[in-house]
This record gives structure tokens, C-alpha cells and sequence, in this order.
């Protein structure tokens, strides 16, 4: 189980905390936001998981923002 | 579609789960000590009935997840059915060799085995995420 999630760990890092620390939403407030659970937006800012594309789209939308300029490639 | 919610999704497992108990409890005897075959299988099976609600609730709460808690769902899912097709292949080969003997109430015990380990399964791999709830 230890090698499957370090095998499956988030490949990419991103601004989600900082943009929603500027805006001054919770985890919460920015999960009811995009539609998801308050564990996935703390799973996405702690680099645990990498959103789909439709929820990246979501969250670019929302913070009027490019894909590119919130989330960057890790190391592969 | 409407809200999932937590608590309520937890009391209805929970007050099927009850049923589902009552059920065998008074029913069971009940269907061992009838003669007619129709009726005694229409009181074996009535305890199916607030199980298959329960497995309707946890497929429709499943739809309405999110993407990551669909994802743990899922893994939890193929590890429980791997699992538990595996021990069910061991105890096959095993009662036809005549190692050991089974008789058909064996069978009760698959679903909550796969339970089981759906369960455990799906807490170890929430917690890789963070900690995901029910």
C-alpha cells in the first residue's frame, strides 16, 4: 500500500493556498466553490493529488486565472 | 441532485444495518421451522431486502462524491474484491480436496468480508490523501 501511494503520489505543485489565503476563503468556502469535498481542496494544496483537468479548469475559472499560472509541473 | 450529507447518510446505513439484524434474528428461526418451500424462501430471503437498500445508498452516495473520494472508493473497492475472490478461491479448493469441509452458510460471511475490507482499505488509502470522511 506504501509503494502504490508513493508510486501514485501528486506529480505537481501549485498556488491554491496562497490564492485562497488572498481571497480569504477557507477550505471549505473554496471547496463549496468548485463543487468538491473540503479533503480534496487540503489534498490538492498539500500536494497529495493532482486534480482532473475539468476541476483545474474549475479552479482557473474561479481564481481568473491561466491553468499554467496556478499549477507547475514537480519533478517527474 | 440533492446534497450529500454525512450524518444522514450514516444513520440510514446505520438504521438498515439494524434491520437487517432484526431481520435475521426473527426471521431466521422462523424460516428454519417452516415446512413450505415457497414461503420459507420468501422468509430466507426478506433479509435481502435492507441490504440491497444499503448497497443502493452507498452506490448512490459513491455517484455523488467527488472525483478524489470516487477514486478511493474505488481502489478500496478492487483491493475488498481481490481480497476476498482470493479467499473464496483458497476455501473452493480447499472444501473440493476435502482438506476441510464448508457447508453453504460460508457463504454468509462474503459480504461482510468484503465489507471489512472495503472499509479498512478505504481508511488507510483516505489518510494517504489526508484523511477523507465516511
Amino acid at each position: 500500500m506504501a509503494a502504490w501511494a508513493a508510486e501514485h503520489a501528486a506529480a505537481m505543485k501549485n498556488r491554491l493556498r496562497d490564492l485562497r489565503d488572498k481571497h480569504g476563503w477557507s477550505q471549505g468556502d473554496l471547496a463549496e466553490r468548485l463543487e468538491v469535498s473540503r479533503q480534496t481542496v487540503n489534498a490538492i494544496e498539500t500536494g497529495k493529488y493532482d486534480p482532473s483537468l475539468p476541476l483545474a479548469f474549475r479552479i482557473a475559472k474561479l481564481f481568473r486565472m491561466t491553468i499554467e499560472a496556478i499549477f507547475e509541473p514537480g519533478k517527474e | 441532485m440533492s446534497r450529500f450529507l454525512p450524518a444522514n447518510y450514516r444513520l440510514q446505513i446505520l438504521l438498515l444495518m439494524a434491520l437487517y439484524i432484526g431481520m435475521l434474528l426473527l426471521e431466521w428461526p422462523l424460516a428454519k421451522r417452516t415446512a413450505g418451500l415457497p414461503l420459507k424462501t420468501v422468509l430466507t430471503l426478506t433479509p435481502l431486502l435492507p441490504m440491497i437498500a444499503a448497497l443502493w445508498l452507498i452506490a448512490r452516495r459513491i455517484m455523488r462524491s467527488d472525483e478524489l473520494d470516487q477514486r478511493v472508493h474505488l481502489v478500496a473497492l478492487s483491493v475488498a474484491t481481490g481480497v476476498v475472490s482470493a479467499l473464496s478461491l483458497a476455501g473452493g479448493f480447499l472444501a473440493a480436496s476435502g482438506v476441510v469441509a464448508f457447508d453453504g452458510d460460508i457463504l454468509i460471511w462474503v459480504m461482510p468480508a468484503l465489507a471489512l475490507v472495503y472499509v479498512a482499505t478505504r481508511w488507510i488509502v483516505g489518510r494517504r490523501y489526508g484523511g477523507m470522511g465516511c
